[in-house]
């Protein structure tokens, strides 16, 4: 069954007088289970795809199907509640709360679920999500007592603790070094081996894209190849694979 | 706990937000408490001026009769009324001796250990125990027609059942009487007033101060001692001015009483005068007077209401009760006692007997509008006293309201990344907004708070250093609590809608 369809979906952005024709018509359509590298140069518009793919944003047309349900019309309440249950976000910069615990930080989606959690269940599921991410030992550590990449397992945690069907990436490598890079994308490659989480990718560099078990290539608001991959990935041709990509 | 968090990360800023709302806070219970002090010292300053005092007397000279021809004898023992004086009589036996009737016939009412008899130097004038030719002590004494120079229809049982009365503050019952005193062992005398009454007058005359011992006590009062307290004047005249007459004995009647204290007037305005009704005067426990010329009656008791404002229900209450002790009914059956309101002897003064008497007949519920006016006037200039205190206090609460508002707005702009991420993680618009009016809340409440305990401060320094009446009550605490939150809650809201709105995506690309 397919956990995402995206229906000749198009994203039109009014900026005054001119129309900024984002999206062109995208159809995509994700299995479970999938690991997709969506790649492209800024301006593409995968930063779009990503938004509406997250349900932060709504198509100007056509029609996003998630878990088989039309998402394309719902309030914004409605969009909170299936980000909060059905989908993990892993940014760029982290986006942990300062001065805040790395459990506390794993526990911010739990906050907002419904039925209301008991605090010492949300705790519970916040430290099961860090042990999972390998980071028991920083459970009290603030953000800027851990390191990118132990920060970036973090955000990671946070993404795991309400159980989605959909972990969305966005440039999830973007302020790591290489080495920590490599640790982050087969942390996400061993959640979806485990766990069978559909995990989606925005990248720009095809190093990272690689990791993927299908690349699909944006380029001005369309879809220029999608293409399955043999994931990289195996700890040990990593380094090279790398050094080659300079 | 969510808020409490995020107000802990901004400590600095909350802090600082907290201190506008303690400064209204402050600011508004310190106005209160100086509102409710001022309304506090004004029905304090009523009661010391009298308006809650009632005097009740025996006798009713509002009756017309002749005193003379009175049968009834009921007639007023008041400043209106003339009184039967010692120093009006006109012959003196030259060879008077006391010594066989004193024996004969009082001697069993004398305390036990008091001197004995016949070391006293006797003294026709000040004798009411001993044969004039004026009335003799019982005849003037002995019955309700002839007692003291009034009609004493007064009984300690009904000072009793007056305290009894719902609003009454304090019951002191008086017995009157002109007398001369000597100084043990001297020639030194004085004429002077002596009031027989009981340990809570002092209570009453606010504008009374002791600058020598003490007043008489509840145990004096219970066991008729033979104990006196003098009046600045009288102390003056028998020991010298400024003298601490404390220790020496008085006679008064041939008995010997311990003076215990002099009583001095706080006020400037009224200074102890010579012939004065309270500081040319003698103080003595009333029940030794009773003991000692066996008195079962009084010449008058004074009531204190607990509020100015009930004096006239009081009053009403008083006459009702004594009309039933006194078997007086039906309408045509005049009083035989007469309750007066301070008013009313205000009015009463200065005019003639005649006058008055005219005055008080016909307007009897002039003076009480009086009393009442006076303390409306006097409470509506407190309340607009009140009204510009509680204004201040309101500017100050808005500032302080615009302070936390201000700090949300800059809070929110700050924390834009945050709230995108809060979104982006499923907070739904009411999540966000509830943290933002709970921090503002927050804020307001433990500013509030703060600010009670510094308006309690001020208050009490205010009433410290600079004299000023100021109660804190826990209502008005309360009040400016509720006040605190509230603001919170009105101007969290715009900031919170703000941040409920934001963008997730634009919200996070915020830097």
């Amino acid at each position: 069954m397919s956990v995402i369809t995206l229906e000749s979906v198009k994203k039109v952005y009014k900026l005054g007088e001119n129309s900024v024709h984002a999206l062109r018509g995208v159809s995509l359509e994700i299995a479970a289970g999938e690991f997709v590298s969506i790649i492209g140069p800024s301006g593409s518009g995968k930063s779009t795809m990503m938004h509406i793919l997250g349900c932060l944003d709504r198509p100007s047309e056509g029609r996003y199907l998630l878990n088989g349900k039309d998402v394309s019309a719902l309030s914004r309440d409605a969009l909170a509640e299936i980000r909060n249950k059905q989908i993990g976000f892993v940014f760029q910069g982290f986006n942990l709360l300062p001065r805040t615990t790395a459990v506390e930080n794993v526990e911010v989606p739990l906050l907002y679920s419904r039925p209301v959690m008991h605090a010492h269940e949300r705790r519970e599921r916040a430290l099961k999500a860090l042990a999972a991410m390998g980071l028991s030992d920083r459970a009290d550590h603030h953000p800027n007592q851990l390191s990118g990449g132990q920060q970036q397992r973090v955000a990671i945690a946070r993404a795991l603790v309400n159980e989605p069907s959909l972990i969305l990436a966005d440039e999830p490598t973007g302020n790591l070094d290489t080495k920590t890079s490599i640790d982050v994308m087969q942390a996400l490659q061993e959640l979806r081996a485990r766990r069978g989480i559909t995990i989606v990718l925005i990248t720009h560099e095809p190093d990272i894209a690689a990791f993927g078990t299908r690349i699909v290539a944006v380029r001005d608001g369309v879809i220029l190849s999608d293409v399955p991959n043999v994931p990289r990935g195996l700890p040990q041709d990593a380094p090279v694979a790398l050094a080659a990509a300079g | 706990m969510m808020a409490l968090k995020a107000l802990i990360r901004n400590r600095t800023q909350a802090a600082l937000a907290m201190l506008g709302m303690t400064v209204g806070v402050a600011a508004l219970v310190t106005s209160l408490a100086l509102g409710r002090g001022a309304q506090e010292a004004l029905d304090e300053q009523l009661r010391a001026a009298g308006a809650n005092l009632i005097q009740i007397t025996a006798g009713n000279y509002k009756v017309k009769r002749e005193i003379d021809t009175d049968p009834e004898g009921h007639i007023g023992h008041t400043e209106l009324e003339p009184q039967w004086r010692p120093g009006g009589m006109s012959a003196i036996p030259a060879t008077y001796n006391p010594a066989p009737r004193i024996g004969d016939v009082f001697a069993p009412r004398c305390r036990s250990d008091g001197m004995p008899a016949e070391i006293i130097q006797a003294h026709f004038e000040d004798d009411p125990m001993a044969i004039h030719d004026h009335p003799t002590a019982r005849q003037r004494l002995g019955d309700a027609s002839a007692g003291l120079g009034s009609a004493a229809t007064l009984t300690r049982d009904d000072a009793k059942a007056i305290a009894g009365i719902a609003g009454v503050q304090h019951v002191v019952s008086g017995v009157h009487e002109n007398v001369r005193i000597f100084v043990q062992g001297t020639q030194t005398q004085w004429f002077t007033r002596m009031h027989g009454t009981e340990a809570a007058l002092p209570e009453i005359r606010s504008g009374w101060t002791i600058p020598h011992g003490r007043f008489l006590n509840d145990g004096e009062v219970e066991g008729a001692a033979q104990v006196m307290v003098l009046g600045r004047v009288v102390s003056d005249r028998l020991f010298g001015a400024g003298a601490d007459p404390v220790g020496h004995t008085v006679l008064l009647w041939h008995q010997p009483f311990k003076v215990i204290g002099v009583i001095g007037s706080r006020s400037w305005a009224t200074q102890p005068a010579a012939g004065d009704d309270q500081f040319d005067a003698i103080y003595v426990p009333v029940t030794t007077i009773d003991r000692l010329l066996n008195l079962s009656k009084l010449n008058s008791i004074s009531v204190t209401t607990d509020s100015v404002g009930d004096t006239k229900q009081v009053a009403k209450a008083i006459t009702d009760l004594l009309r039933r002790r006194h078997h007086i009914t039906g309408a045509a059956q005049s009083d035989d006692f007469q309750v007066t309101t301070m008013a009313q002897q205000v009015l009463g003064k200065g005019l003639s007997p005649d006058l008055a008497r005219a005055v008080m007949g016909n307007l009897s519920s002039v003076d009480q509008l009086t009393v009442e006016q006076l303390s409306a006037s006097l409470s509506r200039t407190n309340w607009t006293m009140l009204a510009l205190l509680a204004g201040v206090a309101a500017v100050s609460l808005l500032v302080g309201g615009i302070g936390v508002m201000n700090l949300l707005l800059l809070s929110v702009t700050q924390r834009t990344r945050e709230v995108g991420l809060r979104i982006a993680l499923g907070a739904r618009g009411g999540d966000i907004a509830l943290q933002f009016v709970l921090e503002a809340v927050l804020i307001s409440v433990i500013g509030g708070l703060l600010g009670i305990v510094f308006g309690v401060a001020a208050s009490g320094s205010l009433q410290r250093f600079f004299h000023w009446s100021a109660v804190v009550s826990p209502g008005a605490a309360a009040l400016a609590v509720l006040v605190a939150a509230l603001l919170g809650i009105t101007f969290g809201v715009w900031p919170a809608r703000r941040a409920a709105a934001l963008d997730p995506i634009e919200a996070l690309r915020h830097e």
